[in-house]
């Protein structure tokens, strides 16, 4: 089937458990790397999930596809502030957590069934800034990039 | 035509050229390469080579394009494993971008050929080298020091 798919593949000097509240249920965290944003999810199989501003507008919104802690999360995600990504529909995001030696290795697989996606094409362009900061953060105490870099 | 293509963009906190030079300083570039380091004068047309700790040539080539503290290209040729060796040239452009108070480094590396082992041995190798290049920027240690160790 055809599909659009951005892969992330990156290694943090830290616990799994520690990266994996950072990932879920530490919104204050969540909010210093992730630009403001936020997630709300009781973050188990079938729990409804979604993104939100600090205002309370949502961005994305969907459910909890699997929920295993450390390890692996899966999230059905649709976005709902964009049409055209709306449109869309759901995107599943899969986030896979392993300790290597001293750090924790974090697999995003972000992926839509459909060619040439609008959404994973942006969301290819936020992660790594997120997960970058995300990085920095937990190894320094402060994030790499203070606002979303859109340059190209 | 068909290739083979693995792209990864990362923000690391430090100037354009610290990180040109993190990239071309074999001394430097042991310490989160887990102790392989390249071999070139750095400018366009001179000849390229990835050497491990033992001496070792892991792969060879040439400087195609070098322009400092933006844009490196490398024409790679593997020279340890047969089937990868087996495919030719592969190009890896390293470029590096001003992004707020950090540099976004962007490395394109593909082959012309689909299902390129090359291209699917790098896109392991890479996360690793340049998380590790993060870190050590970042907090002067690496995230990691055995790649392919998992924690019981």
């Amino acid at each position: 089937m055809p599909r659009s798919t951005f892969i992330y593949v990156m290694y943090i000097r830290t616990t799994p458990e520690r990266l994996w509240s950072a990932l879920t249920e530490d919104a204050e965290f969540m909010q210093q790397y992730w630009f403001g944003v936020h997630c709300e999810s009781a973050w188990k199989p079938g729990s409804p999930w979604q993104m939100l501003y600090a205002d309370g507008r949502v961005i994305d919104s969907g459910a909890i596809v699997e929920a295993d802690p450390p390890r692996r999360l899966v999230i059905r995600w649709r976005n709902q502030i964009n049409p055209e990504f709306n449109a869309e529909g759901d995107s599943i995001c899969t986030m896979e957590l392993e300790p290597i030696d001293k750090a924790a290795k974090l697999s995003i697989t972000h992926t839509i069934e459909r060619e040439a996606s609008k959404l994973i094409g942006a969301t290819s362009f936020f992660w790594p800034q997120i997960l970058c900061n995300l990085k920095s953060l937990v190894e320094t105490g402060s994030v790499v990039l203070t606002e979303p870099f859109t340059a190209n | 035509m068909v290739k083979s293509t693995f792209v990864y963009a990362t923000y690391i906190r430090t100037t354009p050229q610290k990180l040109w030079s993190a990239l071309t300083d074999p001394e430097f570039m042991k310490q989160y390469w887990f102790g392989m380091h390249c071999e070139s004068n750095f400018a366009t047309g001179s000849s390229w080579k990835l050497v491990n700790d033992r001496g070792e040539v892991w792969d060879a080539g040439e400087i195609v394009e070098a322009d400092p503290p933006q844009r490196l290209v490398i024409r790679w040729e593997h020279q340890m494993r047969p089937e990868l060796k087996a495919e030719g040239a592969s190009l890896c452009t390293m470029e590096l971008v001003p992004a707020g108070q950090a540099v976004r480094l962007t490395i394109t590396h593909s082959v012309e050929r689909e299902g390129s082992k090359l291209v699917e041995a790098v896109s392991g190798g890479w996360p690793k080298i340049l998380s590790n290049l993060k870190s050590l920027l970042e907090t002067g240690a690496v995230a990691f020091e055995e790649p392919y160790r998992r924690k019981k």
